[in-house]
């Protein structure tokens, strides 16, 4: 391409969806100054349609798009398509793989994180991150006729609800399903749905709850792009073609110890041939046409010229309130960062589209201040966890220590549910709440977000705060 | 709460005026005055069903019915002549909503109290006129909606919002909407047709918590959640076409917009932060309440002038933010209908506020009084001739906006002597809700969940409807109904009604 080298005053690394809010953000913030982005694919992250349900808690949709259409919405924002290999952070430059220089004042790195699996190099074995992967999925499942699912967060419950034609076995550790994000009591709420029991029901709410408007074009996705966004099963066909329906079955609390390779499975007295067999801590041996590894990322933080920067036991990049690195001037927003300051009491990090888009704004304020030498203060997003997603066609809703997370179990649970329609569950402690989780259409984010903020004594209300014939909505105006 | 019988509880009501009942001393303990409060047919149907509901065997919850809090609040020190419960009235953080009780400012017993106040402080509604018809509009509704729904910012930073720093935030606060007109978001006679001219003179962001300045930047100019909300509207029927005209209100199919919001979780922060200093002011003081709900200090104490500085930092931020959503809006028309704002004639008619406490002059019982107001969903009503209302309204009285539930009508009501002589010149809010109503019959069935939970080794308690009526009455205090009885009393006049074409809500 043109120039070897490139100056800026703010570049970023990553294409995802902290990377495009820092960009967008810088460019709202101070478009005077010029920035430099780059994206290891030519499709981009970018948050659009944000509904907020609450003051700190947002709803909101991911659409990729071309490099081409954020550049001509920010004149001061330039996107290359190139792989960054290595930093030099004392003359403050990046070098690419095309061979570009780009000399930069400030750097945020945002370049996420990559699925941990189970065995590398394996290709029976799938880690689902990026568009990459999903094209892969859609294209393999459509000629097996039994998947292991392994991992129990956002993504294996997503692909649990939305595979259909082959037969799943759902690998977990944990007691109950979807354990990263709900209680055992929720995941029961769920389970007509995860049997799709009641396929009925189903397809009615999820059709009137779906309001998505998320494009993806034929361009060829390339290994290393940006994560996933919420929904990104909407674009592709994960549907197999052996079953007529999914067949589900779940392995509760245990791992795979080992993947049996074809010498191996000869020993095995089977009956059927599969070409990858999994072995269970329960001693089960599952023999499948792959196995989806869904367990978790590790931060992508392995950069060469920044050997001795700070880290988390994570592998995170450390960074303080500022979302500043070790290294000054050098920030990171998204995945690839661990929080490393005091962190406030109904907050912590999860690496979660949310809180990249919040970092990602957070972090353009944060260097812009500096820039201009500017007071700032840490935005209010990182005194309460909040996540909104989409499970089996329910809007969930987690607020604060939502699992009563940070309390070593010393708190009380105040519960309503009603089958199909909603789970509410609060989190109290000393009659104050802590946490909330909210599925269906509540309308208490608000109420819930505030009570938990305020901290205010609830022990006069006991159960009555739940009391289905009390109107509690405008209660604490 | 007294715990008596239904029966014995009613004694102490009087009905005095076709629309106005009386609650005598002794229905709470401790009353210094009397309360009052105001009803047509089906509210007053309302209104006791849900003392009786609290009077069953086994009712005793957290949440009072109406007439027990406003019984309460004319128990607090301090409170002059009656506390007046509007037909909107229904149960709320201390105060029920639709609340509104004065203390007299010379005596050294009186109070001041953040749950008269309400978290969201200085919530309130604000009118924009056009000069459009809604077949003008029609056609375009729905890009209009959506250009306003991009234009009024509906989240941090996102495109449109007013752009704010640390500095930024600590001038708006003290300034309100002087800060709007100096960076150019307003015009200046929009400041003429705000109650105090968009801005309390009291307000001390030093005595703002940082945490409720950290709470509050993201935040201004957005719209916020829960019942806020920006509707494009049409005048539906006009009552008093001469002081409609002087709202530059001409004839129905008029285009207006209305602006519901506050100062969302900044004033939440400071009402709360306020509320932990009281309750150690009160220990030290000997105050005492009926409610603990009720926590309050001296107006003149530390703890109170601190309050009523930081609640006035908090007003002005919501007046800030409602200015911020007028610019916003006006950007979205002149857009659409490709003329300025100015062309459009999108003046603000006025601007109230329905979460406040204001230090006001008042006849009570013959005799001039300082008094400090608070009015917790309720409206400031002031008849013609007032010296605080301005001079467009000198004659009609001041224009009170009363926002329905969002999509339901709205009104505009004018303010009159009849309201200065019983209620310090107050109206109703809005809608209203009784304790009793049932969203839905529900289906309540926990068997499995709890089975899976109860492994976890913690304490759960679940939600249970109590058994309320045996056919649950339509509790809902329609909006019409509310508008009715305050004409009816005479406490304000219907001037328009006002349907919505169009809503705006995060």
């Amino acid at each position: 391409m043109d120039e070897k080298e490139m100056n800026c005053t703010f570049a970023i690394v990553g294409g995802g969806i902290a990377g495009v809010s820092c960009a967008e953000s810088i460019a709202f913030l101070a478009p005077e100054e010029e920035i430099i982005l780059i994206a290891a694919s030519s499709l981009i992250k970018a948050v659009t349609n944000m509904v907020p349900l609450g003051k700190t808690l947002m709803q909101f949709d991911v659409e990729e798009k071309d490099i081409s259409v954020l550049m001509k919405a920010h004149n001061s924002l330039k996107i290359i398509n190139d792989f960054v290999i290595k930093i030099d952070c004392l003359n403050k430059q990046v070098e690419t793989r095309n061979g570009r220089i780009i000399n930069y004042k400030m750097l945020c790195l945002c370049n996420g994180a990559k699925p941990k699996l189970i065995e590398e190099h394996n290709n029976f074995i799938l880690g689902i991150r990026d568009t990459e992967s999903v094209l892969q999925l859609s294209q393999k499942i459509k000629n097996s006729r039994r998947i292991v699912i392994v991992g129990n967060g956002g993504i294996a419950t997503e692909l649990i609800n939305k595979v259909d034609g082959v037969e799943m076995i759902w690998v977990i550790k944990d007691k109950h399903i979807s354990a990263t994000f709900v209680d055992p009591g929720a995941a029961e709420f769920f389970m007509d749905r995860v049997y799709k029991t009641d396929t009925h029901v189903y397809t009615n709410v999820s059709s009137l709850t779906k309001r998505m408007r998320y494009t993806i074009s034929n361009t060829p996705a390339v290994t290393g792009g940006p994560a996933l966004g919420p929904d990104w099963h909407d674009n592709f066909d994960i549907k197999g073609v052996f079953l007529k329906s999914a067949k589900i079955q779940i392995e509760y609390e245990c791992e795979i110890i080992k993947i049996l390779n074809k010498s191996e499975q000869k020993e095995l007295d089977a009956t059927e041939e599969w070409p990858i067999y999994v072995e269970l801590t329960n001693k089960k041996i599952i023999g499948c046409d792959f196995v989806v590894s869904a367990t978790g990322v590790i931060p992508n933080s392995d950069i060469i010229g920044l050997e001795d920067i700070k880290k988390s036991e994570d592998g995170g990049l450390l960074v303080d309130w500022k979302l500043e690195t070790s290294k000054q001037d050098i920030y990171a927003a998204g995945d690839v960062c661990s929080a490393g300051w005091e962190l406030a009491r109904h907050w912590f990090q999860m690496r979660l589209w949310t809180q990249a888009h919040q970092m990602g704004r957070y972090v353009a304020k944060s260097m812009v201040s500096k820039l201009k030498n500017e007071e700032f203060l840490q935005d209010f997003c990182f005194e309460l966890f909040t996540h909104v997603t989409k499970f089996f066609g329910y809007k969930i809703v987690l607020l604060g220590l939502y699992n009563g997370q940070k309390l070593d179990n010393n708190y009380e649970i105040l519960l309503r549910m009603t089958k199909g329609t909603e789970y509410i569950k609060l989190i109290l402690k000393d009659s104050k709440m802590q946490g909330a989780v909210l599925i269906g259409d509540t309308d208490l984010e608000e109420m819930c977000e505030n009570l938990i903020l305020n901290q205010l004594d609830l022990s006069i209300y006991g159960e009555d705060l739940l009391n289905p014939d009390i109107d509690i909505e405008d209660y604490f105006d | 709460m007294v715990v008596r019988q239904y029966q014995e509880e009613i004694k102490y009501l009087e009905k005095i005026t076709e629309t106005c009942w009386k609650i005598k001393k002794g229905f709470q303990p401790n009353m210094k005055v009397e309360g009052v409060f105001y009803v047509n047919n089906s509210l007053e149907r309302l209104m006791f069903d849900e003392l009786k509901n609290a009077c069953r065997p086994g009712a005793v919850g957290g949440f009072l019915p109406g007439m027990k809090q406003i019984a309460n609040v004319a128990a607090l020190p301090g409170i002059v002549w009656r506390s007046v419960g509007l037909p909107d009235v229904h149960s709320g953080y201390g105060f029920a909503i639709g609340n509104m009780a004065a203390f007299d400012m010379n005596d050294p017993k009186s109070i001041v109290s953040p749950g008269g106040v309400g978290f969201d402080i200085n919530c309130g509604v604000r009118l924009l006129r056009t000069n459009l018809f809604e077949e003008d509009v029609l056609p375009v509704k729905e890009q209009l909606a959506q250009s306003m729904f991009d234009h009024i910012p509906v989240g941090v930073g996102s495109k449109g919002i007013i752009p704010m720093n640390a500095k930024d935030l600590e001038e708006a606060l003290e300034m309100g909407m002087d800060w709007s007109l100096r960076e150019g978001y307003i015009w200046a006679e929009d400041k003429e047709h705000c109650e105090e001219y968009g801005r309390m003179l009291n307000a001390d962001s030093s005595k703002v918590s940082m945490r409720a300045k950290k709470r509050g930047l993201p935040q201004l100019g957005t719209l916020g959640a829960g019942n806020h909300y920006a509707e494009i509207q049409v005048v539906d029927e006009i009552y008093d076409k001469w002081a409609a005209c002087k709202m530059g209100i001409e004839e129905k199919g008029q285009i207006c917009v209305m602006i519901h919001s506050g100062s969302r979780g900044f004033g939440h922060q400071v009402a709360t932060d306020a509320l932990v200093q009281m309750e150690k002011a009160m220990k030290r003081d000997n105050i005492e309440t009926n409610d603990r709900q009720l926590a309050c200090a001296h107006i003149k104490s530390q703890e109170g002038q601190d309050y009523l500085k930081s609640m006035a930092a908090a007003a002005n931020f919501a007046w800030v933010n409602r200015s911020s959503m007028t610019f916003l809006s006006r950007q979205a028309f002149a857009k659409q209908f490709q003329q300025s704002p100015d062309d459009l004639d999108m003046h603000v008619i006025y601007d109230v506020s329905h979460n406040i406490a204001k230090i006001e002059e008042h006849m009570v019982e013959g005799k001039q009084k300082t008094l400090l107001v608070h009015r917790k969903g309720s409206t400031r009503a002031f008849p013609p001739h007032h010296p605080l209302i301005p001079v467009d309204y000198q004659l009609t009285g001041q224009p009170v906006l009363i926002g329905g539930t969002m999509g339901t009508c709205s009104y505009v009501l004018t303010g009159t002597e009849q309201a200065m002589k019983e209620t310090f010149g107050s109206t109703c809010h809005g809608a209203g809700r009784a304790l009793s109503r049932a969203k839905s019959r529900r289906n309540l069935d926990y068997t499995d969940v709890l089975e899976k939970l109860e492994r976890q080794g913690i304490s759960i308690r679940v939600a249970s409807p109590k058994l309320v009526m045996e056919e649950a009455p339509e509790s809902y205090k329609n909006v019409t109904d509310v508008v009715n009885t305050c004409h009816a009393a005479g406490i304000s006049r219907k001037c328009i009604k006002l349907r919505p074409i169009a809503v705006i809500k995060g």
